[in-house]
């Protein structure tokens, strides 16, 4: 790109550019800053060094158990998302049928609709049925707000393979299972990858279906950060944090590395 | 997978890959049911059908024993509207999406600007920078703005100010408070449709009106700004509705002081049990998120239709 880009106003967007940044950046980096501050309490600016709220926290039982559930979950919800979705992407790009549109639009309302009132509309509905298997409940709810994401991405990267190649492994006397698996599949394989970590993520983030599902012995992380920061006032609040915080940039270079973060956003 | 029988010769089904879009042939039906019949029943089943029941709960009413009324009321839809403490609610959640949307176009246009003209290792740079965060908690971030904007001597920004010489400030369990973090955590809900709109404008028209002696803003505010408005509108949808029916960012930087509807129908279903009025209280926020991408819709429509007819 030529220096022209921007014209002449170049140096006040770089400087707004530097200073809107720094705002976006804030909030992630200070947690980090004030996990090692050697005080018994989160104080600005810190003081001392210490790694021991890391130690502590990892100690803490509530923690780790709640880590471990949000993994379990979000692991079970990006399966569930990707058996449904993957399918569902297939046929809204390869098939043409009159109220195509209205299948589209159903899955992937999800997104435009606000998800808090999803979980809502969920509870209403398990506590109906007498369903009070919090596990189940949670899985349905994620795969529901998950599944959306799935065909998004699937279907961004179906779209640029040539149906004809399997319709030739057809030809060939493959059968439609056998044409996709060995013939679409590796060539949307960066999509599919991207569907299932970015369906995983969402989930793992996901407080708006959580906060009405869970109950005292199936807490996801975000809803046991919640009473942590209520109750915690060391700096071992700031170590959670930054923990996760280290976890969400760990996805960011997979998501990268495996898919590309913007293919992965769709944008 | 375009729809043939293996006997099929190849060249026919390659034109029709080479046709665009997938065949139209007799034998969709059972494919289609079994590539998206799955997907559709359990959409009917755990997402349209509740959410049917819970429009339906909103017009009910709860009696003081807590048993319901079997006739149809807008009673709930009255009390939202008229009791000044949920009217209160109402507004306050409008006005702080409206003020998180201009704020966030504010702060987008710069970084888009940036992304989609400026150098590209830059480029590539803010825009990982700028999805990253999506993916950290949103309890995290909100738990981020809680250090910053802290009330009293601990806080950062406080802390910041003193330095300065500047006053201390009160922001949290403030309506700035929510509207700061909901900018931070929507600002890139914001910047990726407004690149991708920016990025879609030919740079030579911008070039050829600076040739013609447009200065800096008039190029932005004759070519770029209205070139753009379509990303912008994606974005203003996007961070209108997401900012309206947030929970965690009003509970969190709101406290008491600042509620807003999801706080409101967090409380009145989890800790008065009222489910009717917490029924209608959530309807009324998907009016709002519907209104607002309906709207956005029909925009972008009518410009599409617009255009065809000047093309015509």
């Amino acid at each position: 790109m030529s220096e022209t880009g921007l014209g002449r106003a170049a140096p006040l967007i770089y400087a707004l550019t530097a200073v809107i940044m720094v705002f976006l950046m804030l909030p992630l980096i200070l947690p980090i800053v004030l996990s090692v501050s050697d005080t018994p309490f989160v104080t600005f600016p810190p003081r001392g060094f210490t790694l021991g709220w890391y130690a502590k926290v990892l100690d803490e039982p509530d923690f780790s158990s709640s880590f471990r559930f949000s993994v379990m979950l979000s692991a079970s919800a990006a399966i569930g998302a990707m058996l449904l979705g993957t399918p569902t992407a297939i046929g809204l790009v390869r098939l043409s049928f009159p109220g195509k549109a209205i299948v589209q639009g159903l899955v992937l309302s999800p997104l435009i609709f606000p998800t808090l009132v999803t979980g809502i509309a969920l509870l209403r509905l398990f506590s109906s049925l007498g369903s009070q298997d919090a596990y189940l409940n949670l899985v349905i709810g994620h795969v529901l707000v998950t599944t959306p994401y799935v065909v998004r991405t699937v279907s961004a990267s179906l779209v640029t393979v040539d149906p004809g190649l399997e319709e030739a492994a057809r030809t060939l006397g493959a059968d439609r299972f056998t044409a996709f698996w060995r013939v679409t599949r590796p060539q949307i394989m960066p999509g599919l990858i991207a569907g299932a970590l970015f369906a995983f993520v969402t989930s793992f983030d996901n407080y708006a279906v959580s906060m009405w599902l869970f109950d005292a012995s199936h807490v996801p992380l975000p809803m046991m950060m919640i009473s942590l920061i209520s109750r915690m006032f060391d700096p071992g609040i700031a170590a959670i944090a930054s923990l996760m915080i280290f976890f969400s940039l760990f996805m960011v270079l997979l998501l990268e590395r495996l898919a590309g973060l913007r293919r992965a956003m769709s944008f | 997978m375009t729809l043939s029988t293996p006997s099929e010769p190849i060249a026919p089904a390659m034109m029709q890959a080479r046709a665009g879009a997938a065949g139209k042939r007799s034998s969709t039906l059972l494919p289609g049911l079994m590539l998206l019949g799955p997907v559709v029943l359990f959409f009917v089943l755990v997402f349209v059908i509740p959410v049917g029941l819970m429009v339906r709960y909103s017009f009910l009413k709860q009696l003081p024993d807590g048993s319901l009324t079997t006739l149809p009321t807008l009673a709930n839809y009255i009390r939202l509207a008229t009791v000044d403490l949920y009217r209160g609610v109402m507004l306050t959640t409008l006005r702080i999406s409206l003020f998180t949307t201009i704020s966030a176009t504010l702060l987008a246009y710069p970084l888009a600007l940036v992304i989609a003209r400026g150098p590209v290792w830059l480029g590539r740079l803010i825009t990982v920078l700028v999805i990253a965060p999506l993916l950290v908690n949103v309890v995290v971030r909100a738990y981020g703005w809680r250090i910053i904007l802290a009330n009293g001597p601990n806080g950062v920004l406080n802390w910041a100010l003193s330095f300065l010489g500047l006053g201390p400030v009160e922001l949290l369990y403030s309506d700035w408070a929510v509207v700061i973090g909901s900018v931070q955590v929507f600002l890139p809900m914001m910047v990726l449709p407004l690149t991708a709109a920016i990025g879609r404008i030919d740079p030579a028209v911008e070039d050829a009106a600076r040739t013609l002696g447009g200065d800096s803003l008039a190029v932005f505010r004759r070519v770029t700004l209205p070139l753009s408005l379509p990303g912008l509108g994606a974005g203003c949808t996007l961070v209108f509705s997401l900012t309206a029916s947030s929970f965690i960012l009003p509970s969190l930087l709101g406290g008491s002081f600042t509620k807003m509807l999801g706080t409101l129908v967090e409380e009145q279903i989890l800790t008065v049990f009222d489910w009717p009025f917490g029924a209608a209280i959530a309807t009324v926020m998907v009016v709002i998120a519907m209104t607002i991408n309906l709207a956005y819709m029909a925009l972008i429509e009518r410009k599409t239709r617009t255009r065809a007819t000047e093309a015509a």
